[in-house]
């Protein structure tokens, strides 16, 4: 008796586990599914977090901080210039005015820019905030040394000792205070760029193994669901099932593929466009300070060492060669040694690069024949130096790098364009593929347990 | 899941403490740090005879520590270890009027600078010399490890008599005893000396060589040197820099133009 029940038993509670089971294998699946779908939509939400940041907040801002620095270091060599002409360069002298006044605006668009793209950064938005203020206090007197100036109707080269302590003024409030405070924050969307890479160059590969192992995971257990399915039901195909298996291998592949997209993407827009982007945009925002050093090494006789060694140590950072004073570096560079370092060392590549080395040198030669006219005594001669010869040759320079900043900008905007449309594409068949791979499953599993009621 | 993602965190939180830079440590994985100071400049970095260290440097020191929410403490060196330190390890950040030049930075990764210095010239009460050109022909004092008066030669092409000495105290009694007609270096070095002085040497106040005053770290620690970089904005934005300017050259006869928070490095 006990030995038939014990008999009878055995296909009861059978029959009862088989849907158990079923349930069982299928709820495993469909949490490894859901794993593999949690595992893509944090790493491709971390990657779209790094290219918004990298690509939409600090590239832009670095851009715009560097025009900032720009538009103030120029209206600052614009006064300086229009006040070494004297009353001998009329037309000249409008220009530069000219100049200054759309400079002027160029800062205040700028500075609107920064602000906006620094929403959160308290200190960021201090120091927006503090250029804006002092930039006021600069035109006015900018605007009482250009005024002094033009009274004083003196021969080109130094003014009155009264229009030189009003520039003082002016130039030491832009130089000493503004023009820091726009570096630096060029300098801080490098940081949050540095930073923001550093995280994800880190997190996406990780995820991207987990993306992996989740999608190993839920593949096994719908092959194991099948297979279970297949034995008990003596079924050799559960074609919802298998469509859904395949579905699943094509999300894990096409997901993957994107993570991996996106690490490139992150790594050629840091590596090959940001980096060198910034370092160029610091290099052009020192090199028009040089210019401005040029005007007021004339300007300012007393000061005319100092300025002469702030131009001296600004070329160093830029091109470095060996020289204990400005003579020997301009010697140095002349001769052409492409074995330098500084801040343009690793830059100058290709033939962009080797425009800007050449312009460089250009430059430099000119600032060479305009300091011996300064020294020799020949004021007129160096004025006319200073406005013509060396301000050509500064301009073709900060073209060239402006061309070759350009070519990386492009490789920046593409790999950021490329990162974000390779996530859009994902973002956009993720929720087709999670219906789709759901209802095939419920597909496959539903009749069967339907067979139990 | 969530089990797998916690493995997930735990092991990229596991790679960003062990390789977050690239195998070295920043100043920022450290619990407490050391900052090298000067020993020998009084009003910079100064090592007063209980051991302890004072003076515009040492404060700068503090608030930085401070602000990167470290337990610190202080190392006296002189001008000629300071790479040495950051070199073997001896100290995490040199604040030492460590002056930033592109021939250090292939050594040294500077973060600041913290204060833009110039170089000036230190006289006798009386003395007629308010340039670097007034320097032509006259005798000025070098002390051994300081580049300052050789720099008025080269640099400035300035043909002055260069006479050396071994230290700040014996250049500044030769300057007294008109052995020599100046002391040049660093401003803020210059006024310390004049105040502990007090015998009324005069400053010129002619601003000539620019040097940017930065913090050293060892080479490599960009996130450590950006912290410091954002504490140096701090210090000049909630107004201490310009209290512990006043503080410590306020009364020295050193004229300050604009106290603003300077043009930085850059990190990288």
């Amino acid at each position: 008796m006990t030995l038939v029940q014990t008999r009878g038993a055995p296909p009861a509670a059978h029959r009862s586990g088989v849907p158990g089971r079923i349930r069982i294998i299928s709820g495993i699946t469909v949490a490894s599914l859901a794993l593999l779908f949690a595992a893509l939509a944090v790493g491709s939400s971390s990657a779209r977090d790094g290219l918004r940041i990298i690509g939409r907040d600090a590239g832009p801002q670095v851009v715009a901080t560097a025009g900032l620095y720009l538009a103030l270091s120029d209206m600052d060599a614009q006064v300086a210039n229009a006040i070494v002409m004297g009353d001998a360069y009329p037309g000249q002298r409008r220009d530069a005015l000219a100049r200054y006044t759309q400079r002027r605006g160029e800062a205040n668009t700028a500075l609107l820019k920064a602000f906006e793209l620094s929403s959160d950064n308290q200190a960021e938005r201090m120091t927006v905030q503090s250029v804006l203020d002092g930039l006021g206090q600069y035109e006015r007197l900018a605007g009482q040394a250009l005024l002094l100036d033009e009274r004083a109707a003196h021969a080109p080269g130094p003014p009155p000792a009264e229009v030189v302590r009003t520039y003082r003024a002016a130039t030491d409030l832009m130089r000493l205070v503004l023009l820091p405070q726009a570096y630096n924050l060029t300098l801080e969307s490098g940081t949050i760029v540095r930073s923001t890479y550093d995280d994800k160059a880190l997190m996406v590969p990780l995820v991207r193994v987990a993306v992996v192992l989740a999608g190993l995971i839920a593949l096994g257990c719908l092959i194991w669901l099948q297979v279970f399915l297949a034995r008990r039901f003596r079924r050799v195909f559960g074609p919802a099932l298998l469509v859904a298996t395949i579905a699943t291998a094509v999300a894990l592949v096409f997901g993957v593929n994107v993570l991996g997209q996106d690490e490139e993407a992150l790594r050629t827009a840091k590596g090959a466009g940001f980096d060198s982007v910034l370092t160029l945009a610091k290099a052009r925002a020192i090199s028009n300070s040089m210019q401005g050093d040029q005007s007021r090494y004339l300007l300012d006789k007393e000061r005319a060492d100092t300025y002469e060694h702030t131009y001296l140590d600004k070329s160093l950072s830029i091109i470095y060669f060996e020289a204990g004073n400005l003579r020997t570096y301009h010697s140095e560079v002349g001769k052409g040694s492409k074995d330098f370092f500084g801040m343009l060392g690793p830059e100058l590549v290709g033939k962009e690069g080797q425009d800007v080395f050449r312009a460089y040198r250009t430059f430099q030669a000119t600032d060479q024949r305009f300091r011996g006219l300064v020294a020799s005594g020949r004021t007129n001669d160096a004025v006319d130096e200073r406005l013509k010869a060396v301000t050509t040759a500064f301009t073709a320079y900060d073209e060239a790098l402006m061309a070759l900043a350009e070519r990386h900008q492009s490789v920046f905007k593409r790999a950021i364009d490329t990162g974000e449309g390779a996530l859009d594409r994902l973002w956009g068949l993720l929720p087709y593929a999670i219906g789709a791979i759901g209802l095939l499953v419920i597909a496959g599993v539903w009749p069967r347990l339907k067979e139990y009621r | 899941m969530k089990r797998v993602l916690a493995v997930v965190l735990v092991l990229a939180a596991a790679v960003v403490a062990g390789c977050g830079m690239g195998g070295q440590e920043s100043i920022l994985d450290k619990e407490r740090l050391v900052i090298g100071v000067r020993s020998d400049l009084p009003s910079v970095g100064f090592r007063k005879p209980d051991g302890t260290y004072d003076g515009f440097d040492v404060d700068v020191a503090r608030y930085i520590g401070l602000k990167l929410g470290k337990d610190f403490t202080f190392l006296g060196v002189l001008a000629a270890d300071r790479e040495k330190v950051l070199g073997n390890g001896r100290a995490d950040l040199v604040v030492a009027t460590f002056t930033i030049d592109q021939e250090r930075k292939t050594r040294v990764l500077f973060a600041g600078p913290y204060h833009i210095s110039y170089q000036d010239i230190l006289t006798r009460q009386g003395e007629t010399i308010s340039n670097v050109r007034d320097l032509e022909g006259r005798r000025i004092c070098e002390v051994k490890g300081s580049n300052a008066a050789q720099r008025v030669v080269d640099e400035r092409e300035v043909a002055a008599q260069v006479v050396p000495f071994p230290d700040y105290k014996q250049c500044l009694a030769a300057l007294k005893s008109k052995q020599v007609d100046a002391v040049t270096t660093n401003d803020v070095i210059l006024a310390g000396l004049a105040a502990q002085d007090g015998s009324g040497l005069r400053l010129a106040n002619t601003q000539f060589n620019e040097q940017r005053t930065g913090v050293g770290l060892a080479k490599g620690d960009v996130p450590g040197c950006e912290a410091v970089n954002r504490a140096i904005t701090a210090m000049y934005q909630d107004g201490t820099a310009a209290k512990l300017l006043s503080k410590w050259f306020g009364t020295s006869g050193l004229k300050f133009g604009t106290i603003a928070v300077p043009q930085f490095e850059g990190c990288s």
